[in-house]
């Protein structure tokens, strides 16, 4: 079929795809640590149905060609990864980084995963997990005569216990960071994992070698702004609009065509 | 038959064809960086004894228009938009260097710092890499600084400079692939005066009521030549009908 039709086709396709983006940035604008994603646009291949820089004669050339652009795609999704505000929440185990890095999570299968979610609780055994129930990595198991809880900008996790003057140290938070951390894969529950275009995780002290720093009793929210995803929106729901109308017309006169030539 | 009806049939065509970049360029109304291409028909006139008073409409050549785009705020710091004219330097998949105005840049694993389709950014001298870094800034010249991994903010250095340039609008063509390149191969020499902003990105220079009303006089003129093909068909079937009542 006509290609002006299937050019107007691949416009829908694009923003109909943008749309659900900014529907799972909206959705997620409470959403502790998340990231916003965005669709990133681009142009499909061209016909070449004249070459640039033929001969037009044997002295001559044509000084311009005649190609024809066959439509639109969405060539990937890149999360934004600016700070989200930071809300005071009082909670023990609720961590924030501020800056960069991410908190190391040990998935069921012993793989790591990474997280800007730092709403971490005790399991049973009093292991500091997350609200998956996965343990942070490194393990930091705090043990039930603690009395009160302390996480140090660093990570540092001690505790005091009753009748005894100076508080012990369990263990560290530590933060990991990536080359490209918009190469990491989401896989929903608030973790990334590593992938072939992140490079390997740069594990170290939080606040050294450009690693964020950790404040207890806070969460990172999500850095969804909501009043650009709603301008994103309309300007997503008048180009398909456009489009659309391109498909109508493109309709419209192969109609004429088969109504009048018939 | 009747030279007229082909006359109609080709303008025809190429009102079709032109539609279709019209759609095109709809379809890309926000791709950032998109150039909108342009569609122009020539007259070809019948050759061959007899009156010259039959000329045909043929798709001419497609341009692009090169006007800018207009500046959004992203607030990330790998997205960078021209300042006024000029392009950023990148190496096609086949090796050639390619200009574009799309400037959501990426880091690869590797280092090496890409556009949206993974095409590396070019510097002076080859594709711009840089080492582990924390921090990436572009300045208006297009000079990177990092923060090398494991080292304090203060301990920022420069790397290298995205290749910025700006050759005539004349000199430059669309490819397959929708990159600019200069006509007839070659590379364009850097321009000091082309500058970038940090944290903003172009959008496209589609103009949408533009197009939308390109779209309908292309309609209306495509009824036209239909139009002209059923006159053609009726005068040829009177014609027809004089012949049978005479015989």
């Amino acid at each position: 079929m006509d290609l002006a039709l299937w050019t107007a086709k691949t416009g829908l396709d694009a923003q109909n795809t943008q749309m659900a983006v900014i529907a799972n940035n909206l959705s997620n604008s409470n959403t502790t640590g998340y990231k916003a994603s965005r669709a990133a646009f681009q142009d499909l291949m061209y016909q070449n149905v004249q070459q640039v820089g033929a001969q037009s004669t044997q002295n001559t050339q044509y000084s311009t060609g005649l190609s024809l652009g066959t439509g639109v795609h969405i060539a990937q999704t890149e999360k934004n990864y600016s700070q989200g505000s930071v809300l005071q929440t009082s909670g023990v185990l609720d961590l924030s980084v501020t800056g960069t890095g991410f908190f190391q999570i040990t998935m069921p299968d012993g793989s790591l995963a990474y997280t800007r979610d730092g709403s971490f609780s005790m399991d049973s055994s009093g292991n500091i997990v997350n609200a998956s129930g996965y343990p942070i990595s490194p393990a930091i198991t705090i043990p039930i005569t603690a009395q009160s809880v302390t996480v140090g900008s660093d990570g540092t996790v001690s505790i005091t216990t009753a009748g005894a003057p100076k508080p012990t140290t369990l263990g560290q938070v530590q933060l990991a960071n990536f080359i490209n951390p918009e190469g990491l894969q989401p896989t929903g529950n608030n973790l990334l994992v590593e992938s072939a275009s992140s490079g390997a995780p740069q594990v170290g002290t939080a606040g050294t070698n450009g690693l964020g720093t950790i404040t207890q009793g806070s969460l990172e929210t999500s850095n969804v702004n909501t009043v650009t995803e709603l301008v994103n929106m309309i300007e997503c729901q008048r180009a398909y609009e456009m489009n659309s109308k391109a498909i109508s017309t493109t309709d419209q006169m192969l109609q004429y065509l088969t109504t009048n030539l018939s | 038959m009747d030279r007229g009806l082909y006359v109609a049939m080709t303008g025809a065509k190429q009102i079709m064809q032109a539609q279709a970049v019209n759609n095109n360029n709809i379809a890309n109304v926000n791709t950032a960086g998109f150039r909108s291409d342009t569609f122009s028909f020539a007259s070809l006139p019948i050759y061959g004894p007899g009156y010259p008073t039959r000329v045909n409409a043929v798709a001419a050549d497609s341009g692009t228009n090169l006007s800018s785009g207009v500046l959004g705020s992203t607030s990330r710091s790998l997205d960078v938009a021209i300042n006024g004219r000029g392009f950023i330097a990148v190496q096609a998949p086949d090796g050639t260097e390619a200009y574009t105005r799309a400037g959501d840049l990426q880091v690869s694993d590797s280092g090496a710092i890409t556009t949206t389709g993974s095409l590396p950014v070019l510097s002076e001298t080859g594709p711009l890499v840089i080492p582990p870094s924390t921090q990436v800034t572009v300045g208006s010249d297009g000079t990177v600084s990092i923060v090398p991994l494991g080292l304090k903010p203060s301990a920022q250095s420069q790397v290298d400079r995205i290749k910025l340039v700006n050759p005539p609008a004349k000199n430059l063509q669309k490819g397959a692939d929708g990159l600019l390149r200069l006509k007839g191969g070659g590379k364009a020499p850097t321009d000091e005066n082309v500058t970038l902003v940090s944290g903003m990105l172009e959008s496209s220079n589609v103009n949408a009521a533009q197009s939308l009303v390109n779209m309908i006089e292309l309609q209306r003129l495509y009824e036209f030549q239909i139009k002209s093909i059923n006159s053609t068909d009726t005068n040829e079937q009177a014609a027809e009908r004089l012949m049978l009542a005479s015989s």
